[in-house]
């Protein structure tokens, strides 16, 4: 396996949850009756084994990671500073939190381990729909955390919100985005809800107890929250992530960028080089291949390689979903395609789609997506996705 | 072997009416199967046959049957049920000195069964009626007796009954074939004549020659001809089906097995030709069969246009083990290059769409399946029209005429009403009824062909609930009012969703095809316009609405590779969609114009 360049970003999964949100498809497990210490020792173990030296930028992700007491929580982060170094070394320490596990205490225990971030799973601003998802909080408890968070002395802090979702009502929303706008938050994501595989929403929507929302309304639930967040400077800097200039989240723009990264936990992928791969979304399995693995690095569930043509697809996808863009010949190098303007598909692609209306062309060089395009992003997706098939077609006719 | 002792027959029956189980209990009776190799439906090895209980190909296995201490030598020649496939159980027929008529006693006789039953009369074989499933509660034999008596016209009064499921009455079925059948006449002291009634592809063996001993001896090494094609091979092996493949030294008068020589191509063995020994004495040719008429044409596409000669290598190996559809190159603007394909109804259309999927990894767009029509230009000349992309435009042609089917309808007499309806419907003219029993009740009508592709058998069966059964043939060709139906996808008439229809159906069916293609053709980017045209008169017309909105909310690193599998998953659908212009088609919409049926399987 490639060797970690000192700097790769690190993302952690903490898998527990009091209890399985009804839309969430992330990989978590309900924390009661489990080896919750059992479980953070695996961790530290593959942090030992394979956390890339002086991370640039630090995720703790879940799951909910505030779950953890601050007991756990200081033997995770002294373990992380001894094997990387975090605490000097990274730009950005981010722990994704919720509500009902987010006192002052914890709030304050984070700040001082060495986090500078936290994202705070609010959700939605309305009791019925925090029923719906079987949310272990109320909504007033999110406004205490975010006190909590802000006494602890973090300056970064994010609030996470899911709308679009069946019966919602838009000026409702409308009013609650208002709301969250009141609080000053400097970075926000909002996530039309979407019917993952497997959650019990989707199954619900399958068996008709939901409805999910006309597409005419998603697009303008879309529309208003873009509009309104950015009327409160709080730009689109992606799909579905908005804020202040400078505060944008590093560590996902990182992925966005098509760069590499270690993942550590369950369910974690890592992408190094041309290789991407990741752990077994089980926390036995995972816990196996851990203590598996003695030395070296520990065998991955899964793993696929990135040829150039099938990383220069992807390199475009994920950045055109950001306000930042694509720039075809930064693509090209992240994808180590050798070749120029002049034989490049991705790049002829989005001259086309420009034509269409599709895209533009900032002044700078890098391409991004129109206001047009930005709703049909994975249409437009899809056909940079196919640049692999066309240029792999002409090498087998080759042959 | 003394011919006496031998016994050539075939079993003629409806699907389902139990004539696999009935020849599995023939072979137990008779441990030509060991129990423990016994698997249900011995006789159908395809995987298709197996899977859709129907028999496609004709099969071959010899039984030994031992009566009053006499070892007799019994020949089971199977044949196919499918009306698709008469020209299958013609071949087998011939072959043959007798045949069990096997109904279920309690649904009765089905129009199939009659077709095949008036060429076994035709045939001049011995007609044995078994009726089955006598064991259950419903059966009545007594009316389907009389049944059998008015639509076939035999005598059904000693109808034997049997239970194939539970084996009751099997013995008397094979006594039956002894003391009924009359043993063949052949002369194993006569120069060799050995009929060719099918023959099979296997990947190892090359061609597997099925043949019919009619007078003389074959022996293995000895030097072959056939009559038809001259053509000379050695007996390299030859034998028996016991069902599984038995070699053996000679083959006499009266004998069924099979030859083997290292024939490579299907093409080089003529079904129906005469195998006589190489130089040797002069001998009258066998009577042989006509060749099958394609019925049904359709066109296939790859869908990765780079496919064209990988689709093509494909067709000529199925060839080899399929003489009986044809192919030649064709090229649509809409779709490129492919094959328009000719077949002998809609179910070997099927069959062959399915095996070149499955047995040849095809990915294909196959277009609505249409009829030959015959134009007769200005000029007088007759062409015939395989496509409606062939028919010249309005002003250049006199006449247009169409084939006509002569269809026998068997129905519970209380469907007559809904049924007469939709023969109506579909341009039928009333020829006859006739009452086969006080509940069954016989229908015949001349319906277009085109009417029968289209949706007139889903359409019956779903009026009798299941019961009613359809046999056709072709009984000539009538000229008619028929008009090209355009249709046009975003501006562009796109030729293989074309069809040729009745001017009086043109508005009905035009509405149709443009609803289920607004269906079936998945949005894109743009608003896509449909409309149906006759000549230049827009008689329909639907849009397809633009995607609005189409993105991902969360994409993180743990997410990517999931994420575009989604995406791809979604691409995936795509694989059997054709690029139209801007617009991308999926296979289901091409048999859009084929009425109320499932477009994608």
């Amino acid at each position: 396996m490639t060797s970690v360049a000192p700097g790769t970003p690190l993302y952690v999964h903490l898998p527990f949850c009091v209890r399985k949100c009804s839309y969430c498809d992330f990989y978590s497990v309900v924390a009661e009756g489990q080896d919750i210490d059992g479980v953070l020792d695996a961790l530290l173990h593959e942090l030992r084994l394979r956390a890339p030296e002086r991370p640039r930028t630090v995720f703790l992700g879940g799951g909910t990671p505030s779950f953890f007491s601050v007991d756990q929580l200081a033997r995770f982060f002294d373990e992380l500073e001894r094997c990387t170094g975090f605490r000097t070394a990274s730009e950005e320490v981010t722990v994704e939190c919720n509500p009902e596990s987010l006192d002052a205490d914890k709030a304050r225990a984070l700040f001082e381990l060495g986090a500078n971030r936290l994202s705070i799973g609010v959700q939605s601003l309305r009791p019925e729909i925090l029923e719906l998802f079987d949310r272990p909080h109320r909504v007033e408890d999110s406004w205490v955390a975010w006190e909590a968070a802000r006494a602890a002395g973090f300056q970064r802090l994010s609030l996470d919100v899911i709308y679009a979702v069946p019966g919602q009502d838009l000026a409702q929303w409308e009013r609650d985005v208002a709301t969250l706008l009141a609080h000053g938050p400097r970075h926000v994501s909002a996530y039309n809800l979407a019917f993952e595989e497997g959650t019990r929403f989707t199954r619900w929507l399958a068996e008709g107890r939901l409805e999910a929302l006309p597409e005419e309304l998603e697009l303008a639930f879309f529309e208003s929250t873009r509009r309104l967040l950015a009327e409160a400077g709080l730009e689109a800097y992606e799909v579905s992530n908005f804020a202040l200039t400078g505060h944008e989240c590093r560590h996902n723009l990182n992925y966005w960028a098509n760069g590499d990264y270690v993942g550590i936990g369950p369910s974690a992928a890592s992408k190094l080089g041309r290789t991407r791969f990741g752990n077994a979304r089980s926390l036995s399995s995972w816990r196996a291949a851990v203590a598996g693995a003695s030395s070296g690095l520990a065998s991955p569930d899964w793993s696929e390689t990135l040829t150039p043509p099938k990383s220069l697809g992807e390199t475009w996808w994920l950045g055109l979903r950001t306000r930042r863009g694509v720039s075809a010949h930064a693509a090209r190098a992240t994808a180590e395609w050798s070749g120029s303007d002049a034989n490049d598909p991705a790049l002829a692609l989005a001259r086309e789609l420009a034509a269409q209306g599709w895209l533009t062309q900032q002044p700078a060089g890098g391409w991004t997506l129109t206001e047009r395009g930005l709703p049909v992003a994975d249409a437009i997706a899809r056909r940079f996705l196919d640049v692999e098939e066309s240029v792999r077609a002409p090498v087998e006719a080759r042959e | 072997m003394d011919p006496k002792f031998i016994r050539n027959f075939s079993i003629i029956a409806h699907i389902d009416h139990g004539k696999s189980t009935l020849a599995d209990r023939m072979l137990e009776a008779c441990q030509a199967v060991e129990k423990r190799e016994m698997r249900a439906q011995v006789l159908d090895d395809m995987d298709l046959e197996r899977e859709r209980g129907i028999t496609i190909k004709a099969h071959a296995v010899t039984i030994w049957f031992e009566k009053e201490g006499v070892r007799y030598q019994l020949n089971l020649i199977d044949t196919p049920g499918h009306v698709d496939f008469n020209y299958e159980v013609e071949k087998s027929l011939q072959a043959c000195e007798g045949a069990l008529l096997l109904v279920d006693a309690s649904q009765g006789v089905e129009a199939q069964t009659v077709a095949n039953a008036y060429l076994a009369v035709e045939a001049d074989l011995e007609i044995i009626p078994v009726l089955n499933k006598i064991d259950l509660p419903h059966a009545r034999p007594d009316e389907i007796a009389e049944e059998i008596e008015h639509s076939i016209g035999i005598d059904a009064t000693d109808a034997l009954h049997v239970s194939a499921k539970t084996g009751a009455g099997v013995q008397k079925v094979l006594e039956a074939i002894v003391d009924r059948i009359p043993p063949p006449t052949g002369n194993p002291e006569a120069p060799l004549r050995a009929l060719i009634f099918d023959a099979v592809y296997d990947e190892f063996r090359g061609i597997i020659v099925y043949l019919r001993v009619v007078d003389g001896r074959l022996a293995k090494r000895h030097r072959v001809e056939m009559m038809g094609t001259g053509k000379m091979y050695e007996a390299v092996e030859i034998g028996r089906f016991t069902p599984q493949m038995k070699p053996t030294d000679e083959l006499t008068a009266g004998d069924v097995g099979y030859f083997i020589s290292n024939i490579k191509r299907l093409g080089d063995v003529r079904i129906g030709d005469t195998m006589v020994i190489h130089k040797g004495p002069k001998v009258e040719m066998l009577p042989g069969y006509k060749p099958p008429s394609h019925m049904v044409f359709a066109d296939f596409y790859p869908t990765n246009s780079g496919d064209f000669e990988n689709l093509r290598e494909a067709l000529e190996t199925l060839s080899l083990s399929d003489s009986s559809f044809s192919f030649e190159p064709v090229t649509s603007e809409a779709l490129g290059f492919g094959f328009r394909c000719g077949f002998l109804g809609l179910l070997h259309m099927e069959i062959i769409q399915q095996r070149l999927e499955r047995e040849h990894d095809m990915d294909m767009i196959q277009t609505a399946p249409t009829v030959t029509y015959r134009v007769e230009t200005k000029s007088g000349e007759q062409r015939e029209i395989h496509s409606p992309g062939q028919l010249p435009s309005a002003d250049q042609y006199e006449h247009l005429y169409e084939p006509i089917a002569r269809a026998t309808i068997l129905i519970p007499s209380e469907f007559i009403g809904p049924v007469m309806q939709i023969a109506n419907d579909h341009r039928g003219i009333y020829v006859r009824q006739e009452y086969l029993s006080t509940t069954r009740v016989q229908l015949v009508y001349d319906v277009p062909l085109a009417e029968i592709i289209y949706d007139f058998y889903d359409k019956l069966k779903s009026a009798t609930r299941g019961y009613g059964t359809l046999n056709y043939e072709i009984s000539g060709y009538k000229a008619d009012n028929l008009v090209k139906l355009r249709i046009l996808v975003n501006g562009s008439e796109v030729d293989a969703l074309s069809s040729i229809v009745h001017s009086e159906q043109a508005d009905p069916r035009g509405r149709a095809a443009i609803k289920k293609l607004r269906k079936e053709i998945p949005r894109h980017l743009f608003e896509i316009p449909l409309q149906a045209a006759v000549g230049g008169r827009i008689i329909a017309r639907e849009n397809i609405a633009a995607l609005r909105k189409d993105v991902t909310a969360k994409c993180y690193g743990g997410d990517i590779t999931r994420k575009r599998k989604l995406l791809e998953k979604q691409k995936e659908g795509k694989r059997r969609m054709r690029q139209v212009g801007s617009v991308e088609i999926p296979q289901s919409a091409f048999l859009a114009v084929l009425g109320d049926r499932e477009g994608s399987k």
